[in-house]
């Protein structure tokens, strides 16, 4: 018989180390995923995580990768750290790239300094609005933000759709599903010549610099704490539950609206369909990976961020689906999961003959 | 055929506490035992015995003079021996025959024959076909009942069982149970309801502090006589208290305090109405689960119900939260001190910071101020003498008694003019209990008042200057203490009266 007891004590460091037992055991699974499929596992391991950021143009582009899913992670993780259950970033992220973009369409045969500040405060106040609808409806309505966050999700898509195949549809654009391109000054500053790698990374640090300001040294933050270990005692303390709800989901609604934004006006530079790789839901893996800790998640938004790059590169090298990143990512979660489960739980194996002696 | 069961010299020891003192007892089909104690005098414990979910240290359990070694719920099974529980264990999406049906041996059709005859033996209406969780508290206790019937038993013990249950369903379970007791089951009730036992059972045990204490036949007892049994001759009442001048101005007012919830589990209040002096402590006994838990919560402002009068220091404060109504001084300190009170996995300061009134500083201008938090912490714990200096350790390590002392050190150290605790000692050793006793006391002397919710009466007697009873959610009038004598308590605790 096998028997599930909940461990009294477990050690910190152990928490902060199990997120790299799952990333080894993701990469040993995915090497052993190849071999099944007919490849030389080190060859292909090598072209999914080494090959890809082996040069400097590679680097840029998990930089520009990690960006976003970064941002959008610090977000996740208040509504996560408190007890609120965010699954709509994506949607929040696309509504966030619908009003940013919408902005930036308003000026495109304008230049000016204050354009780009007015596109990402628009994307960020998008964002924020979008997630502002689960959160609403969960503290007045008592509905599931679970359930409500992610239809949204496909709301805010099909309503992407519409806008670029109807009303905001390139004019001279041949019926394409995209809009105008954005004009220079909505556009992020690019950091090198010749990479792609754009401004949106200090906003992504600046999010992580904050969020750990906020999380750890205000009373904000000590409420967020408190909830997330006990609804029970932030009653008894007289937190107010309701406000701090808004404010989680608001939060995090405007870094995926300022992830969306920094997509559309950085390396895309107009509104198509296809704006985001799912980096909204991808983050959510990101944010546990990183173990909802600002710092853990830069690194987590990093590791990530190489799955879809080796899954581009292993499409282009081995001919395989670049989904396979997907494959990767739900591994890291999984095993992340699975080492988590026995860091909190001991499985003990009780011996069967004993018990069956006694009767 | 008559069923005899024997509970041998069992003693059941829990780290702090004995459940079970070398507890024997006997039964024979063809009555109704009851089993009755207060919270914590180890009726649960000796049930869990019986049922195999807990193995005793001690001792041994005999049914027909065949030693039963029951170490799982299974084998309480396999010998015949159901039980009822107080919460019920049904999947509430299932219906009711799928309820049935998880644990049975035989093919569906069978089973529902068989249930359809116990059905219509005992006259219980129930449709099979429908979720669990559209039946009555009383319907699903005769589920769970029928699942017990299921294994023709010849031992059907009963845990509270009309603890959820209205009248009329309580009246239908009595003839039930006596329908049962007739065809050869040996039925042990269990509960602290005194006026049950008169009129239900034919044998009583009582038990106190983990001894059978007394066992009698019922038709020579009264509640008055029961309820003396049940709660013990406490100790004569230690006056260690500056006595309180009959014309103190009242503190804190409650008016028209109701309640309703759909959840059966909780209690619905009906029309409570109390107050407070200056320097007063006034004590609410009851069996747990009379719906103290929901005035806590009332008190405290963690549930806020419309109509509501709380009028403290001659301000209206119904409508305010805990932390608004700790602005005006009052403070709590609620049951559950592990997951409630506190937070495990926060460390002392931390935990010191949930009570953040109004001068506390701790957090200026929405920023930490850790360092005043945690010079506050030093102080609370050297002022209520735990067992640490560490402001960094999380609570989790403390012992019961240290961390109790910890909370009331932080509900105090703002010198609130109110307390109001809930169990204030429970589970703690006599030391720590002792402790918090003169702390208690202390207050009252510095002329500030303290609400006392308590279910164990030895305490209510010892703290409280007026003493009110609560059951199914009715407050008793409010009696001066030195009226009170603890066979009162238990009759008024038993859901008697004493006029």
């Amino acid at each position: 018989m096998i028997k599930i007891e909940k461990r009294n004590d477990v050690p910190m460091a152990l928490y902060f180390f199990t997120p790299f037992i799952a990333i080894i055991l993701t990469i040993l699974g995915g090497g052993i995923i190849f071999y099944i499929l007919g490849f030389n596992p080190i060859e292909a391991l090598k072209f999914y995580f080494i090959t890809p950021i082996s040069n400097l143009y590679g680097f840029s582009e998990l930089l520009l990768k990690a960006t976003p899913l970064c941002l959008i992670a610090i977000g996740l993780s208040f509504c996560f750290k408190s007890n609120n259950w965010n699954i709509g970033a994506e949607g929040q992220l696309t509504f966030g790239a619908i009003v940013g973009g919408g902005v930036a369409l308003l000026f495109y045969n304008q230049e000016g300094f204050y354009i780009l500040p007015l596109v990402i405060v628009a994307g960020a106040i998008g964002g924020m609005i979008f997630a502002l609808i689960p959160a609403i409806l969960k503290t007045y309505f008592n509905t599931n933000e679970i359930l409500v966050s992610l239809m949204l999700v496909y709301v805010s898509k099909l309503l992407l759709d519409y806008l670029v195949v109807g009303p905001w549809s390139n004019p001279e654009g041949f019926n394409f599903p995209e809009t105008r391109q954005f004009s220079d000054s909505s556009r992020m500053p690019l950091l090198f010549e010749g990479l792609r790698i754009h401004a949106g990374i200090f906003l992504a640090l600046a999010a992580v610099m904050l969020s750990w300001f906020i999380l750890y040294k205000t009373y904000l933050g000590f409420q967020i704490k408190v909830s997330g270990l006990s609804l029970k005692t932030a009653k008894y303390a007289g937190f107010k539950g309701k406000t701090m709800i808004l404010v989680v989901f608001m939060i995090s609604g405007a870094c995926a609206g300022l992830a969306g934004v920094g997509e559309i006006t950085g390396p895309i530079g107009q509104l198509h369909r296809m704006i985001s790789p799912d980096y909204g839901f991808t983050a959510i893996i990101v944010a546990f990976l990183g173990r909802l800790n600002p710092f853990g998640i830069i690194f987590a938004s990093l590791v990530v961020a190489l799955t879809y790059l080796g899954a581009e590169t292993a499409q282009i090298f081995l001919q395989i689906p670049k989904y396979t990143g997907q494959v990767f990512q739900g591994m890291i979660l999984f095993f992340l999961l699975a080492s988590d489960y026995l860091l909190f739980f001991k499985v003990k194996i009780l011996n069967l003959k004993k018990n069956e002696l006694r009767h | 055929m008559t069923t005899d069961l024997r509970i041998s010299n069992v003693s059941k020891i829990y780290p702090g506490c004995i459940a079970n003192d070398n507890v024997s007892l006997q039964f024979k089909s063809g009555k109704i035992y009851a089993l009755l104690g207060e919270n914590g005098a180890g009726k649960s414990t000796l049930v869990k015995i019986l049922s195999g979910v807990v193995s005793p240290d001690n001792g041994e359990v005999f049914l027909n003079e065949k030693n039963l070694k029951l170490s799982s719920p299974l084998d309480a099974k396999k010998n015949k021996i159901g039980m009822v529980f107080q919460h019920f264990n049904l999947f509430e999406t299932l219906s009711v025959f799928e309820n049935l049906s998880i644990d049975a041996t035989e093919d569906n059709e069978s089973l529902r024959v068989r249930v359809n005859e116990i059905l219509k033996k005992y006259n219980f209406s129930i449709d099979l076909d429908v979720p669990v969780l559209n039946l009555s508290a009383g319907q699903k206790q005769k589920v769970e009942i029928i699942r017990c019937l299921l294994r023709s038993p010849k031992v059907l013990i009963m845990d509270e069982p009309t603890s959820v249950l209205t009248e009329q369903e309580t009246e239908e379970l009595f003839i039930s149970l006596k329908k049962f007791c007739d065809e050869g089951i040996l039925i042990i009730y269990i509960t602290h309801k005194l006026k049950e036992v008169l009129s239900l059972c034919d044998e009583v045990a009582v038990m106190r502090k983990g001894k059978v204490v007394s066992v009698s036949q019922t038709q020579n007892e009264r509640v008055e006589t029961l309820a003396n049994k049940m709660v013990g001759q406490k100790l004569a009442k230690i006056k260690k208290k500056i006595n309180i001048s009959k014309n103190k101005d009242e503190i804190f007012k409650v008016k028209h305090l109701n309640f309703y919830s759909d959840d059966p589990f909780e209690t619905n209040l009906v029309n409570l109405n109390f107050s407070v002096k200056r320097g007063e402590c006034l004590g609410i006994a009851g069996i747990s689960g009379n719906g103290q838990n929901e005035l806590f919560q009332i008190l405290s402002g963690e549930i806020i119900t419309p109509d509501t009068s709380i009028i403290f220091r001659n301000k209206e404060i119904a409508k305010l939260n805990p932390k608004q109504r700790r602005e005006y001084l009052m403070a709590f300190s609620p049951e559950d001190r592990i997951s409630q009170a506190a937070v495990p996995e926060l460390k002392i300061y931390e935990n010191v910071a949930l009570n953040n009134f109004k001068s506390s500083n701790f957090f200026e201008k929405g920023l930490v101020n850790e360092k005043k938090i945690k010079e506050h912490s030093k102080k609370i714990l050297s002022d209520f003498s735990v067992n640490t200096d560490n402001v960094e350790l999380k609570s989790q390590f403390l012992s019961g008694g240290n961390l109790q002392k910890l909370i009331l050190g932080r509900e105090l150290i703002t010198a609130p003019e109110l307390l109001i605790c809930y169990n204030p000692t429970w589970g703690l050793d006599v030391g720590a209990i002792n402790y918090i006793h003169e702390t208690l006391i202390k207050i009252n002397n510095q002329e500030k008042s303290t609400i006392l919710i308590s279910t164990d009466t030895e305490e209510l007697l010892k703290l409280s200057d007026r003493i009110a009873v609560i059951y199914k959610g009715k407050l008793s009038k409010i009696m001066p203490s030195e009226e009170v004598t603890p066979e009162k308590l238990g009759v008024l605790m038993g859901g008697g009266s004493i006029d």
